[in-house]
């Protein structure tokens, strides 16, 4: 019967049954073949409510979807062109810095991609860019920012670890400090690999005007401080990471839609709705998923797989690197929300064995995540981009692939030289 | 029939979702501002929006269902053809059905206990009136994805249309 069960459960899985109901059915399954009753579910999902800090994901969601509603991508690409445009591959070098930000603030969801990517590739080509490179360069970067705070999978896995109570106690403010460098080797590896494809000026540079700045800064200046406030807030201290969260929900929408106005009032409840069935997606899988790792734990199967572990890998280097493997395959089909929640509370006591930090843990886990983005052969933002721009998916693995080789070189040097996201510990 | 209650419904359950979230901003907020400069909050501020935060979680995932727009491992869409495809999706519809009228049931026998031992959630509220939520999500999500493989009730959206 249980045998039968597991049948049925995998093949709804490939099938592509909603990640949601394939872990409440392992793990209904898993409670009824140890006599537990299965009421049990319904009280782990209801453990959403004992974590305050989830309610940062609804509201830094909605404060995401709603920047990405009004025209905040075009004067974000304005301002950054006229600090950055003048530099040498200045229009590439802004596209992942900006990219990167918005992909923070929204989420990875394919948000930049569609947003960002409609701007940034004609401005590309226009420039002197290849297609090729274009493409490129907006489907990798349709996930860069994975690392950068307010980023939902990062205050996730956060949330994620400190239920699990195990292994080094940091705070999520300790999470969000440990981003940072990983995040600009990333950005300064890209460039690098930028300036080196586009070497000898292929690519005209533009003069560098104070009055197109100024005009940039401007136009921007009521979504300018947002940044400050959240980075600011959060990594001083000032602000409790809900706290900004809320602040920021209550600011956006005054600046769209009232100062702006390019948001009306009538639109807002759409730009509620879509967010949240964003939310409700996500926090429903991790409301199941915490049933299903509560089951695990019973069974005691990060134990066994810790015991299993330890008879085959005999180092941390090898396990970091069998974790890269397994990480960029489950990247590869899994997407990041169904990855973090089914894998994190697996491999956490792992890892832990192997003397890993917690908070490193997570970096590797989110760099790794973010490469699955683009690598085939269901990466989203493939998909997605293929869909924008209404290209074959075969040329966005072709576009994409350098860049993958430039961010695999980052996602060692993060592997294995833990310093780059411990540092600030 | 069906598709016109199903309209009212959709119409009542986005009204609810919206509500939800404006009330989870205003008191999140209402708490900052109260907390720093006045030094005060409402007591049952943060525990509300706990709750809302549950609430929110369910509605979101109802709305979701309606056009089956849940996070999957997404092979079929993409590597099968028709007439495999709309097969393999009335077989994870079907399934999905059947787990989640499964957790309404359970979740309905949490409700139940805690109605019988009067369990409080926060303040004077009742801990069943909260959890509330559990069964009648996972009820609503089951009779829309019972209307997917039967095709009933289907909404025609216009463009960008969200309701």
């Amino acid at each position: 019967m249980v045998t039968f069960g597991i049948v049925i459960i995998l093949i709804a899985a490939l099938s592509g049954a909603p990640i949601f109901a394939v872990l409440l059915a392992s793990a209904m399954l898993g409670f009824w073949a140890v006599d537990i009753p299965l009421a049990i579910v319904a009280v782990e999902v209801y453990r959403i409510v004992d974590t305050p800090l989830l309610v940062v994901l609804p509201l830094f969601t909605y404060s995401g979807y709603l920047l990405a509603a009004a025209k905040t991508s075009e004067r974000l690409v304005d301002v950054a062109q006229s600090l950055f445009g003048w530099l040498p591959s200045g229009l590439a070098l802004v596209g992942f810095v900006v990219c990167a930000i918005f992909t923070a603030l929204t989420g990875a969801s394919g948000v930049t991609i569609v947003a960002l990517g409609a701007l940034l590739l004609p401005a590309l080509v226009r420039t002197g860019y290849t297609e090729k490179f274009g493409l490129g360069l907006v489907t990798t970067s349709g996930s860069l920012g994975l690392l950068l705070v307010p980023s939902v999978p990062l205050i996730l896995y956060g949330i994620l670890v400190q239920q699990m109570e195990i292994g080094e106690p940091f705070t999520i403010v300790q999470l969000f400090l440990a981003g940072i460098l990983p995040m600009l080797l990333m950005l300064l590896l890209l460039i690098a690999y930028t300036l080196y494809v586009h070497r000898g000026g292929i690519i005209p540079r533009v003069e560098f005007s104070s009055t197109r700045m100024w005009s940039a800064i401007k136009s921007a200046r009521w979504e300018l401080p947002l940044p400050l406030v959240i980075l600011g807030g959060i990594y001083s201290g000032y602000f409790a990471v809900s706290e900004a969260a809320a602040v920021t929900a209550v600011y956006v929408t005054i600046v769209e839609v009232l100062i702006y106005k390019e948001v009306p009032w009538r639109r807002l409840p759409n730009v509620m709705i879509e967010a949240m069935v964003m939310v409700g997606g996500i926090l429903l899988v991790l409301g199941v998923a915490l049933a299903f790792a509560n089951f695990l734990v019973d069974v005691e199967v990060p134990q066994k797989l810790f015991l299993f572990a330890q008879e085959h890998i005999h180092s941390k280097i090898e396990f970091l690197l069998l974790l890269n493997v397994i990480l960029l395959v489950l990247g590869a089909f899994l997407d990041i929300f169904s990855a973090l929640v089914v894998v994190v509370p697996l491999i956490l006591p792992v890892a832990i064995g192997y003397g890993v930090h917690p908070v490193h843990l997570g970096i590797i886990f989110l760099a790794n995540m973010q490469i699955g983005y683009f690598t085939p052969p269901v990466g989203m933002n493939l998909f997605v981009a293929s869909y924008r721009f209404r290209k074959p998916i075969q040329e966005l693995y072709l576009a994409s692939w350098p860049f993958m080789c430039v961010l695999l070189v980052a996602l060692i040097l993060i592997t294995y030289v833990p310093w780059i996201s411990l540092v600030f510990l | 029939m069906i598709t016109g209650l199903a309209r009212i419904f959709r119409l009542i359950e986005s009204g609810i979702l919206i509500a939800l979230l404006t009330g989870m901003i205003t008191v999140a907020a209402y708490q900052v501002v109260a907390r720093n400069f006045f030094d005060t909050g409402l007591v049952w501020g943060d525990a509300l929006v706990r709750i809302l935060v549950l609430w929110i979680t369910l509605f979101g995932a109802m709305v979701a269902s309606r056009k089956d727009e849940h996070i999957r491992i997404d092979l079929i869409s993409n590597f099968f053809r028709d007439p495999l495809r709309p097969m393999l999706r009335n077989f994870t519809s079907l399934f999905t059905a059947g787990v989640s009228l499964m957790f309404a049931w359970y979740s309905g026998q949490l409700v139940y206990m805690d109605y019988q031992d009067a369990v409080v959630a926060f303040g004077n509220v009742p801990a069943w009136i909260c959890e509330s939520i559990l069964p009648l999500g996972g009820l609503i999500i089951s009779i829309r994805y019972l209307f997917h493989v039967f095709k009933v009730g289907n909404p025609r959206y216009e463009e960008g249309q969200k309701w």
